[in-house]
């Protein structure tokens, strides 16, 4: 290939996401822990040997940015010993990686004796050695307090074999060492899935062809991302938003500022971060990778979503981070233990609505925020089996989706830096695997972000103990900032969480959540909904009477939000739009 | 009674195949009759009757055995004409067919709204009453509720009732109660019961089976009465089968009081045919099944001799369509055949689909009024078909058109029309290569050391290219490729399958219960067998399978139980060595230090109905005269080459034809491209050699 060869780079780039897939395919089935093989929170991807990511495919919108600064990381600290049959553990977030619970496992590709590519695997895992048993320590001072093993691009195979002194430390730290060690096995397997194949792709095609077809698919992806660029207005657009208060440390939330300029003449968007508060001392803080994913994410979230994710594509991004913010690049030792949710999920937000200031068509309203009670991490001892004790995360509910310029937010949204990826745990399976009652999960009317296209709206779960009493862990957001709607749409609802005893009172719980419930008692709560895009005048008469019928909206609200009147009645099936009393009512 | 006929009504076409006593076969096509299928059915066998030189009324008289497939029931979901089904589930949650169980493909993409339950939210009620998942009766069954519930069905004028309540697996009371309240309110109207139909755990799967099922048993009692009516009126005196998605076929009774098994029990058929043309050619039980169609790709699988079979099958696309639920045979589908479309995207890459002109206006050479440059186009600027003889003279094709078409992609990428062709034929091919990949992947089968069938009436335009990418030496185009599903049918057995959910693991598995659980599935099989009176029942056997997986993981496999009951001694650990080899031929590891948790159990029972298939014998080397026919053709270079055309005439068993060359038979186009040759096989088959 000499020039870009229209039909040579489709055929290759099928065949590398072919394998990013195949890459993927093996890691959710091999896998042991419910948050990869339930949630799907992981990714797989391939980067060039000189650092640039190649190709992820459907990985979550958190993990699209940073594989390749952890490849980086590799090629820097192990800079002429790399060969074949090597395998790296990265887990660092001061180089690179996500937050500490993302183990990332780096295998460097050779072919005809030249380091091509490195394949990329990254999990979630269930748990890491913290000093809680749990991934996610919203109130750890620092990295010593959060307690994790911390493995910069360290080697864990040579000529393909695993080194046992690793794996012997990791098993006598990490809490269910089987469970953990069975990740560890997926991950690998998942990454050398990735190099046999992309061997067999070099074999097929020759070196020269591939390197050829790296320059183009990079140049190729540049273009679609100045194409996109370029259908948008030139814009600064400075935003804001907030993360919850969290107790006395934090009284009023984390403030956040981006500001995006968007140059369509030079096809460039600059996300400037540095508008932003020092490190907190908590492990709300953002890694350089989520900072740059969050923010990139709102970039995506706002432009053609067929435009492809790598290096290329990312040329035309430039995201201005500082050192020792919030969210920024973080400086040592403060803690990045829940760099992937929270604030990631309020930057996300930030810029995809500013987006929306540009004008009717563009950007999104925010989505919901916060794992709440349907996020929640539940333990305790099992009655059922003589007492064994249980951990798990329980995926079951979720915030609700933000309306965009064409359509309504989705129901399994679940957060923004998920984007509705992830799959949803099953009431029975909750069920069976921990001593614990459901007693009720469903939609709630009438608490969408109203809009044009309206956000999704809340759902509600309760569920307690059966025999023995059980902890709850959860680190919510959203109880006191809501999603915003844009462009006249309205706020969604914010989260909120209640313990019921079993006589009866009613006490409603902080957003961050570690209680101790006793048989009989059960919490209930919703997260939060999604907000509108539009006003909601602007609303299809006919979607607000689908809405109706279906039991999103109520009547009332059909008419005093949406300014939609009907005829007939639901009870008889008969409902229809009213259009001239609807018209009156939006005169007004 | 020497005939059988088989019956594959498709969206556009019926396929009939008539086999005769020695087993030879032959096609019959017609286009599909919607409103009265019988008609469609009739003037396919016409057309086999005449190739056969009987009169239709005769060949039915003289037929044994019938089998029907449809795609009924998939059409009626499609286009949303299922009865007015309710939806009845425990109170405290109604949202499960709504919120299904999550999952999305593109994370970056808001411009499509969230689909629509299968069932609306207000055609859902909630039923007092709570089992928990040890099977106890946490909240009471409410008599009084369930009796307004019921009452307000009927008043409400719903045409089914879907049942499915929370842990209704481990304990059935609760459903099976509602079930007498029905039929006892509400007499006329069908239901399902979700413990009945499909008993396991994760009641979004069960709810959806459940709510599908019942939302056909109106509109399939009625299709499938009405065919048997039909037939019966024209002759017809033999038995009637209806071929269904648990890979085999059925009585009318079994299939109107669980219609869900009749979606996709065409392409069901298809594997069955594969492993049938595999075992007459002597290339072994390793089998890949592709079936073309116009705007389908689909892929199967036959491994070690058996069809491979998932729960994970979606009416619509995955994560945000309908799951079926139910075991069904793994025919994965994806949007690539004639009909896609080619493009130059913003950034300048050649693209084949998503996009499909579909039939109508179809492709540019149909020449409906279709301008998009499309795979059969190409197939056309590259001298593939014969624009006079396109199925079998049916259809003229519009060379023109399709030459205009190709031409727009042509000017983007600078290149000639004809190597612009070729390379939009080669990325169609690329993506049934990723297709074909992603299936055998997901089952750990090596792609190079399976044959491949082909099928379908464009199966012959590209199979050549994707066997030579994927490795894959040893391909068939059956004669009949054209009518696979239906050449399936005439190979498949009587299957019935039964489910339990009972979650053991074997680090304390009560080898008691399980014996028990299968013991119960055994003689719900049996007392289907007993039902099948007039057949002999000496060959009829009952296989067993753990649906398995290591304790933590959540995706199952299917494993075989060697030996039922369990033994007492060593049951345990044969079934954990079972399912460790299982494990490790998907995922090339097996961990021993884990336990291994099964979550339901599976019996199924085959009678068999077609003979063992036997290896045809071998066609001796014949040289025949080179055809009188050639045509100019083109393979990729800007010159275009000379090419013969065979046809029937030119063809006869042993008769090896060596690219470049072009097979024109009155149903399929087969292209051997140049270094490459196909063999005709002493059962008429084509034999592909892509080196």
């Amino acid at each position: 290939m000499t020039d870009f060869d229209p039909y040579m780079t489709a055929i290759i780039a099928n065949r590398i996401d072919g394998i990013v897939r195949e890459m993927t395919h093996t890691l959710l089935r091999a896998a042991r822990s419910a948050v990869i093989n339930s949630a799907r929170d992981f990714s797989c991807s391939i980067c060039t040997a000189d650092n640039h990511l190649l190709a992820a495919a459907e990985g979550l919108p958190i993990h699209i940015f940073g594989s390749h600064l952890q490849t980086r990381a590799m090629t820097e600290y192990h800079a002429g010993d790399i060969r074949e049959g090597d395998c790296y553990l990265h887990n660092d977030p001061y180089t690179g990686n996500t937050h500490p619970a993302d183990h990332t496992f780096l295998v460097p590709v050779f072919f005809e004796g030249e380091h091509l590519f490195t394949t990329v695997a990254k999990a979630h895992q269930a748990d890491i050695g913290n000093s809680k048993p749990t991934t996610y320590m919203a109130d750890a001072v620092d990295i010593y307090e959060e307690g994790a093993l911390i493995f910069p691009a360290v080697r864990v195979q040579r000529d393909f074999k695993t080194d046992e002194d690793v794996l012997r430390m990791c098993k006598s730290r990490i809490r269910v060492p089987s469970q953990w060690h069975g990740d560890f096995l997926a991950g690998i397997g998942s990454a050398r899935i990735g190099e046999r194949r992309l061997k067999e792709l070099c074999e097929k095609y020759g070196k020269d062809t591939i390197k050829t077809f790296i320059g183009a698919w990079f140049d190729y992806s540049e273009r679609r991302m100045m194409q996109a660029i370029r259908k948008l207005p030139a814009a600064v657009l400075t935003h804001s938003g907030a993360h919850d208060p969290f107790g006395d440390l934090l009284p009023n939330g984390i403030p956040l500022n981006v500001t995006t300029r968007i140059d369509p003449e030079a096809a460039r968007v600059t996300l400037d971060l540095t508008d932003n508060i020092d490190n907190v001392d908590c492990g709300f803080n953002e890694s350089e990778a989520t900072a740059t994913s969050a923010s990139v994410a709102g970039v995506f979230n706002s432009i053609d979503p067929t435009v492809p994710r790598n290096s290329g594509s990312f040329r035309r991004i430039e995201v201005i981070l500082r050192d020792g913010s919030v969210a920024g690049r973080p400086r040592f030792p403060h803690s990045c233990s829940v760099a992937t949710t929270n604030v990631a999920d309020r930057l996300i937000n930030i810029v995809q609505s500013s987006f929306a200031q540009i004008g009717d068509g563009f950007g999104l309203a925010e989505g919901g925020v916060g794992m709440g009670a349907g996020f929640a991490v539940v333990s305790g001892k099992d009655a059922r089996t003589d007492g064994a004790p249980y951990v798990n995360q329980m995926i079951i509910t979720s915030a609700g989706g933000p309306g965009s310029p064409s359509a309504d937010g989705w129901p399994t949204y679940a957060l923004p830096v998920i984007a509705a990826l992830m799959y949803r745990d099953s009431i029975e399976i909750d069920e069976l695997k921990h001593p614990i009652l459901f007693r009720s999960l469903r939609m709630q009317t009438g608490t969408a972000g109203a809009g044009r296209f309206r956000g999704a709206p809340a759902i509600e779960v309760a569920y307690g103990p059966r025999y023995d009493p059980m902890e709850v862990h959860w680190p919510c957001d959203g109880t006191h900032f809501p999603a915003r709607g844009v462009r006249g749409g309205k706020d969604g609802i914010c989260a909120r969480h209640f313990l019921v005893t079993t006589s009866g009172e009613r006490e409603e719980l902080p957003n961050i959540v570690a209680r101790k419930l006793m048989p009989g008692d059960y919490v209930e709560g919703n997260h939060a909904s999604g907000a509108g895009y539009g006003h909601p005048f602007e609303r299809d008469p006919v979607r607000v009477l689908r809405d109706v019928l279906e039991g999103y909206e109520d009547e009332t609200r059909a008419r005093e939000v949406y300014g939609v009147a009907f005829t007939g009645s639901l009870v008889a099936e008969d409902l229809a739009v009213d259009g001239e009393a609807t018209a009156r009512l939006r005169a007004t | 009674m020497t005939y059988k006929i088989s019956v594959d009504t498709g969206g556009t076409f019926t396929d009939v195949i008539v086999s005769d006593a020695s087993g030879a076969m032959t096609i019959g096509k017609a286009l599909t009759t919607h409103a009265r299928i019988f008609e469609g059915v009739h003037s396919a066998i016409d057309a086999a009757a005449s190739e056969l030189g009987v009169a239709v009324a005769d060949l039915l008289a003289q037929t044994s055995l019938f089998i029907y497939g449809t795609t009924r029931s998939t059409n009626a979901i499609v286009t949303k004409t299922v009865a007015r089904t309710a939806f009845v589930s425990t109170e405290g949650f109604p949202d499960i067919l709504l919120l299904k169980e999550g999952g999305k493909f593109n994370p970056h993409d808001f411009t499509q709204d969230y689909p629509a339950p299968f069932i609306a939210r207000r055609h859902t009620f909630e039923l007092p009453g709570r089992i928990s998942a040890e099977g106890e009766e946490v909240a009471a069954f409410d008599d009084a509720a369930a009796r307004a519930l019921a009452a307000d069905i009927v008043a409400r004028g719903f045409e089914a009732v879907a049942v499915c309540l929370l842990w209704s697996v481990a304990n059935p009371a609760h459903e099976l109660r509602f079930g007498e309240i029905l039929a006892e309110i509400a007499p006329d109207i069908p239901f399902t019961l979700s413990h009945q139909l499909i008993p396991v755990v994760r009641e979004y799967r069960r709810a959806s089976a459940t709510a599908i099922d019942a939302s056909l048993k109106p509109l399939m009692q009625q299709h499938l009465r009405e065919l048997e009516e039909d037939l019966r009126a024209a002759g017809l005196t033999g038995e009637i089968l209806v071929s269904t998605a648990a890979g085999g076929c059925s009585h009318i009774d079994a299939l109107i009081s669980r219609p869900i098994y009749t979606i996709g029990s065409g392409p069901a058929m298809a594997p069955i045919a594969g492993r049938a043309f595999a075992r007459m050619e002597d290339l072994g039980d390793n089998v890949i099944i592709c079936d073309t169609g116009g705007t389908t790709f689909d892929v199967g699988l036959v491994r070690d001799g058996r069809i491979t079979f998932s729960r994970d099958t979606w009416l619509g696309p995955a994560y945000t369509g309908d799951l079926l639920g139910i075991s069904a045979v793994d025919m994965r589908s994806i949007g690539a055949g004639g009909g896609s479309i080619a493009w130059i995207d913003e950034g300048g890459l050649m693209r084949v689909g998503p996009q499909s002109a579909g039939s109508e206006p179809g492709p540019a050479c149909y020449g409906r009024g279709g301008t998009l440059p499309t795979v059969s186009d190409a197939a056309v600027v590259l001298g593939y078909f014969d624009p006079e003889y396109f199925l079998g003279g049916r259809m003229k094709l519009d060379v023109v058109a399709a030459r205009t078409a190709v031409a727009s992609v042509a000017g983007a990428v600078g290149l000639s029309i004809e190597e612009t062709a070729f390379r939009i034929m080669s990325l169609a091919s690329d993506l049934m290569v990723r297709a074909i990949a992603d299936v055998t992947i997901s089952e750990g089968l090596n792609p190079r050391e399976s044959t491949i069938v082909a099928g379908g009436g464009a199966a012959g335009v590209n199979i050549m290219t994707i066997a030579a990418e994927l490795g894959c030496e040893r391909v068939i185009l059956p004669k009949v490729a054209s009518a696979l599903s239906a050449s399936g049918m005439q190979h498949a057995d009587i299957v019935a399958e039964e489910t339990a959910s009972l979650v053991m693991q074997t680090d304390r598995l009560d080898i008691g219960e399980v014996n028990r659980v299968l013991g119960a599935l055994r003689e719900k099989l049996e007392r289907f067998a007993a039902s099948l009176s007039q057949r002999d029942m000496t060959d009829a056997q009952i296989e067993y399978i753990a649906e398995a997986r290591y304790l933590g993981q959540v995706w199952e496999l299917d494993t075989p139980l060697r030996q039922v009951p369990l033994p007492l001694e060593g049951g345990v650990g044969l079934l954990a060595e079972t399912f460790h080899q299982v494990h490790e031929r998907v995922f090339a590891v097996r961990d021993e230090g884990s336990a291994v948790e099964i979550v339901n159990w599976k019996a199924r029972l085959t009678v068999p109905l077609a003979k063992p298939i036997d290896v045809a014998p071998k066609a001796a080397d014949i040289t025949l005269p080179p055809p009188a026919l050639s045509r100019q053709c083109f393979f990729g270079g800007t010159e275009p080459v000379t090419t013969g055309i065979y046809k029937p005439a030119d063809l006869a068993p042993g008769r090896t034809i060596v690219g470049p060359a072009i097979i024109e038979e009155p149903t399929t186009t087969l292209v051997v491209y140049p270094g490459t040759s196909v063999m005709v096989s002493g059962a008429g088959n084509f034999l592909l050699k892509v080196r």
